[in-house]
């Protein structure tokens, strides 16, 4: 559990060191993969989560049974397909699902012993934006075109810590300075529309984390912004989450990101985790072919890829009447009779580290050059 | 600011202009003049007439002499009704028409804002689609209907009760108000709640909307401060043609109802080809909408800020 220092509003407002950067054990090896370290309890546990959507073509199973744990103050990366149902999860925990059409038909998402997909308030505060931040994919329509940047961050600080407006704006001006933003406390003053993107992205993730919240989830917040831009994000984050100490979610397709931010990794295909373990696992240990498949179609420079880039073949199935069976297995390079008609067990590779496929079970033929063998196979 | 502020102002200077001229190539080409209503056996009445008011002269001359009045404020007096300057018309009219007028158009917009914003929230569901007829209905049915209707209803409502709640027909009280303002704002109310509608429907779902959610903001800051704020701007954009057909249609209305307003002596002057009533009233009224007119769009650039800028 976190502890939770300085709830009290205006007495401390320069809080945001409150915790210890001990970190990076990602970069500690020397390309050897130590054992990792996982017993760190879950700060936010996501358990078997189902979501639905009505439409006009009949029920699309977005999210099929997705569980995961956060653990404080390191990063997960979720990462998958366009429509695997990244954002639809994130979603669902920040109660931001259009109900109708969307439906959450199971799951739990804990948090200080709370299931905050039941409860969104909890003594009288609604935990998102006070204990949960969330930043999206494009900055120039997430900010409110009528209200000026300081207000909008201010109106976080009102609300959930009890500031004056004067206390509250001039918090926001130290916040935007925190994000690296120049002379914030003439940019507080302007609208959205006078920022660039890559400044508007900076001033949501002063926004999200104007409260302190345990857990900032970062929905493809870079995939709107050029290449140089990306980048500069990315270190914002990683050194935001150094001097406060707080978790982040960070949705991706970028293989690239994952490698430089993640302590661990979700994948995700067909509204499923296929896969889930550490950054170097997912990297060196790869146990799943979907996983592979992605590092293959992954432009950048991978050591452990001898070959050129190639991008998975097929489409994701259809999420109206998903398959019986291994959700990849029309595209799976490897598959085998078994996977069409049976759901993968979850195989547990090390500790914390799963695949759901077949070929992790014990009585597996087949070897498939480049993916990793479990224990238990 | 400033400088698009006198922008706009020179360009209404230039409309009113043109309105005055069109206005006065418009009266002239009609056959007659106010003089021959009159029974003028003597043709040499008529001249002396014609001379007093300058008809006699040449048309560009008459043009320019009209024009050099009106540049001071000075209307001129009317033809039909002696002695009576038409400034005094309109300053004594006027007062009634705009009062009705402005009670009209803050019903259409309260109103147009309202329900628009109720249906959006209620899409598809019982409110929506009750209000919605209604809206058609609105739009379709022409005013002196409704008008005729309202009065009708009154009249019964009163025999019911024995005593007069409100009043059919006048002018004077709150009372006298109330009923002929609801039916001048009424079509343009539901024009606005349809507006209104479809724009908060977009709002509804977008991403800003999104962003104040996550944030945990309660539900009337998120309504009123992101979603109401953000659709109120294409109705603004709107009210300044709004309150023009308010008050043009406001000529039946005050017929109806008797009230003593404006739109009876311009209709009137129309009839009787009285020279300086009928400019002196479009002029003014001309002048009037134009000004709302940029009036609206200043407010408008106060409340989005991207208007603002440019
Ligand atoms: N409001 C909605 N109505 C209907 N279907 C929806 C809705 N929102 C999401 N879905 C469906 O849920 C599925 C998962 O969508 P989601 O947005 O989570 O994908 P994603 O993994 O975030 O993809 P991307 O990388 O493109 O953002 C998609 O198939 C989509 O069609
Ligand atoms: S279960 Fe079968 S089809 Fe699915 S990924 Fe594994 S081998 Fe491929
Ligand atoms: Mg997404």
């Amino acid at each position: 559990m976190s502890e939770r220092t300085v709830r009290d509003g205006g007495a401390t407002p320069r809080s945001n060191l409150r915790r210890d950067a001990s970190r990076d054990p990602r970069h500690s090896g020397d390309g050897a993969i130590a054992p990792q370290r996982h017993d760190d309890p879950a700060l936010l546990a996501v358990d078997d989560l189902h979501v639905e959507f009505d439409t006009y073509g009949g029920v699309v199973k977005a999210v099929r049974g997705v569980s995961f744990s956060v653990r404080a103050g390191k990063t997960l990366a979720i990462v998958g397909e366009s429509g695997c149902g990244k954002s639809v999860t994130v979603q669902s925990i920040m109660g931001l699902i259009p109900m109708p059409p969307g439906r959450i038909t199971s799951g739990t998402a804990m948090l200080d012993g709370i299931d905050v997909i039941q409860q969104k308030v909890v003594e009288g505060e609604d935990i998102r934006g006070s204990r949960i931040g969330m930043i999206f994919q494009d900055p120039m329509s997430s900010m409110n075109p009528t209200m000026t940047v300081g207000d909008q961050i201010a109106e976080t600080l009102e609300v959930h810590r009890g500031y004056t407006r004067s206390q509250a704006a001039a918090r926001a001006v130290e916040l935007l300075g925190m994000t690296h933003i120049p002379e914030p406390a003439e940019r507080a003053k302007q609208y959205p529309f006078a920022f660039s993107g890559g400044m508007l992205q900076r001033a949501i993730i002063a926004m999200a984390i104007a409260c302190e919240p345990d857990i900032l989830i970062a929905d493809e917040p870079t995939t709107a912004l050029d290449v140089t831009i990306q980048a500069q994000i990315l270190d914002l984050l990683d050194e935001l989450q150094a001097t406060t100490g707080m978790a982040i979610i960070l949705i991706t397709h970028n293989l690239g990101v994952v490698a430089r931010l993640a302590d661990d990794v979700a994948v995700m295909y067909a509204g499923q985790i296929v896969e889930k373990g550490s950054s170097e696992e997912l990297f060196h240990q790869c146990a799943h072919p979907y996983t592979l498949g992605l590092r293959a179609a992954m432009p950048g420079n991978d050591p452990t890829r001898e070959q050129g880039l190639q991008a998975i073949e097929g489409t994701p199935p259809d999420m109206f009447d998903p398959p019986r069976g291994c959700s990849y297995f029309a595209r799976c390079p490897h598959a085998m009779r078994l996977c069409e008609a049976n759901l993968p067990e979850r195989f547990e590779v090390t500790p914390h580290h799963y695949s759901s496929c077949w070929l992790q079970h014990p009585a597996s033929p087949q070897e498939v050059p480049g993916l990793y063998r479990g224990a238990a196979a | 600011m400033f400088r698009y502020t006198v922008k706009r102002l020179i360009q209404g200077v230039i409309t009113v202009w043109f309105i005055a001229t069109a206005t006065f190539i418009a009266m002239h080409s009609v056959p007659g003049d106010p003089l021959s209503g009159e029974r003028l056996t003597n043709e040499e009445i008529r001249a002396n007439l014609e001379a007093r008011y300058g008809l006699d002269r040449p048309l560009f001359e008459q043009y320019l002499i009209y024009m050099g009045n009106m540049t001071r404020g000075d209307f001129g007096i009317s033809f039909t009704q002696q002695n009576r300057r038409v400034n005094d018309i309109i300053r004594e009219h006027f007062p009634v028409s705009a009062t009705l007028g402005i009670l009209a158009v803050v019903f259409a917009a309260l109103g147009g804002i309202l329900w628009g914003a109720l249906t959006a929230l209620f899409r598809n569901r019982l409110p929506d689609v009750v209000i919605m007829f209604l809206v058609i209905l609105g739009i379709s049915v022409p005013s002196f209907v409704v008008a005729g209707l309202s009065q009708l209803g009154l009249t019964s409502l009163n025999a019911l009760f024995g005593v007069s709640i409100l009043p059919v027909a006048g002018w004077g009280t709150l009372l006298h108000m109330i009923v002929p303002s609801l039916v001048l704002g009424l079509g343009t109310m539901a024009f606005l709640t349809r507006l209104m509608r479809s724009s908060m429907l977009e709002i509804i779902n977008a991403d800003f909307v999104r962003t104040a959610r996550s944030k945990g903001l309660p539900p009337t800051r998120i309504f009123l401060k992101h979603q109401l704020r953000n659709a109120i701007l294409p109705v603004i954009t709107v009210l300044g043609p709004a309150i023009a057909a308010i008050t043009t249609g406001g000529f039946v209305v005050e017929l109806v109802f008797a009230i003593p307003g404006l739109g009876r002596y311009f209709v009137q002057a129309v009839q009787q080809l009285d020279y300086t009533v009928i400019m002196g009233t479009t002029v003014f009224y001309g002048a009037f909408l134009v000004f709302m007119v940029i009036l609206v769009d200043l407010v408008y650039g106060f409340i989005d800020p991207r208007v603002r800028l440019e």
